[in-house]
């Protein structure tokens, strides 16, 4: 079953290169994924965020 | 000079809104969700499992590269023969100004490639031609040894394919019957055992079959050439395959890729220093001057708090 599902990336990896720089399509990958996940938690609203504009427009100090 | 950076007073309790905040329950739910990815990840995709290079391997895919490295160990051509501290006193490694770290530190890790990587395997082997062409080579001079390896060695690189040379003249000594013995140890892999288990019983020290790995003049760099692993090739951030590797070394590995470290023969140790500086500089954030002023500059956490920066402005 795990065989079936396996993606096998045990081949040669292709590269995006630019001038002197140069980054496998593996890594490029995962900081794209590292800076949608960090744009998410700049943009997305806190799970509790009504719960917390409630609060604050009752002025519920803890 | 005084810089008002914050209108708010540390000394006093805090008198705004507060909100629940339950620390255990997000830990749990980080844990249970970052475990499930990490395990989906592994079942989609595995691990790199590149067969690992050994003496084995090498002598059998490229036993002509084999056969020169080994002459050239006994002639002392090598890269490791002429390394310098920590394995011997050949070479004098990497200055960082005045300062030669490597040789304050000494030979720590004594090697002799003749000795290291072919003789003293040789000397496990029971054939007599091994042992009479030992006798001959320690009982040998300095200038004499020399003279047969490097004969040996120029004939088999001038020759490219030759795994062996006649000596009609004699001119070569005991040299092709070592080189050929230790290609034949290497090819049923007990060279392998031999050079892992010359200092201790376990088969855990890789440091002298590395070094002789890295003296070949072909199959070690082409085989990291073909994976990315080079230093002007980013290695340091590549892995084996197709996997991503370790992206966060890119800034140790970006010197590596621009003058003057790209070509200097101290580039590690200018790279290490650079590296420690700037990290020194990451240290010390909160004191530079101009660092505290960024947040006023570049107000991201006025985009995380925007709802209780809105309400501020409501307030007022």
């Amino acid at each position: 079953m795990i065989k079936f599902l396996e993606i096998n990336l045990n081949h040669p990896a292709h590269y995006f290169s630019v001038g002197p720089f140069s980054v496998s399509i593996g890594n490029l990958t995962i900081i794209l994924a590292m800076m949608v996940i960090f744009s998410i938690a700049l943009f997305a609203p806190f799970p509790d965020h009504e719960h917390s504009r409630r609060s604050a427009k009752k002025g519920d100090k803890k | 000079m005084t810089r008002k950076l914050s209108t708010v007073d540390p000394s006093k309790k805090w008198s705004g809104p507060v909100r629940e905040y339950d620390l255990i329950k997000e830990l749990v739910i980080a844990v249970v969700v970052v475990g499930l990815l990490a395990l989906s990840l592994a079942a989609l995709f595995s691990s790199p499992d590149q067969k690992a290079l050994t003496m084995q391997s090498w002598s059998k895919e490229a036993p002509a590269d084999f056969v020169q490295t080994a002459a050239g160990e006994l002639a002392g051509t090598t890269t490791s023969a002429s390394y310098g501290p920590p394995y011997n006193h050949n070479g004098d490694n990497q200055n960082i100004g005045p300062v030669n770290l490597a040789k304050l530190a000494g030979v720590r890790i004594p090697i002799v490639p003749a000795d290291s990587f072919v003789i003293e395997p040789l000397k496990l082997q029971t054939s007599d031609s091994t042992q009479a062409a030992i006798a001959t080579w320690s009982a040998a001079s300095e200038t004499q040894r020399s003279d047969w390896a490097n004969a040996y060695a120029d004939a088999l690189t001038k020759d490219g394919k030759a795994l062996t040379l006649a000596d009609p003249t004699g001119k070569f000594g005991p040299t092709p019957t070592l080189v050929t013995a230790l290609y034949g140890m290497a090819t049923s892999g007990a060279l392998d055992g031999a050079l892992t288990t010359s200092d201790s019983t376990l088969p855990t020290n890789f440091t002298k079959p590395l070094l002789f790995l890295a003296d070949s003049g072909t199959y070690f760099p082409d085989k990291a050439g073909a994976e990315h692993l080079g230093g002007d090739q980013w290695g340091v951030m590549n892995e084996t395959g197709s996997w991503p590797g370790q992206s966060w070394l890119w800034l140790y590995s970006f010197w590596y890729q621009i003058e003057p470290f790209k070509s200097s023969g101290n580039a590690d140790i200018l790279v290490m220093s650079l590296m420690g500086l700037l990290s020194l500089g990451l240290i010390l954030l909160p004191l530079l001057p101009i660092i505290p002023r960024i947040p006023y500059w570049i107000p991201v956490h006025r985009l995380i708090w925007r709802n209780w920066y809105r309400k501020s402005a409501e307030k007022v």
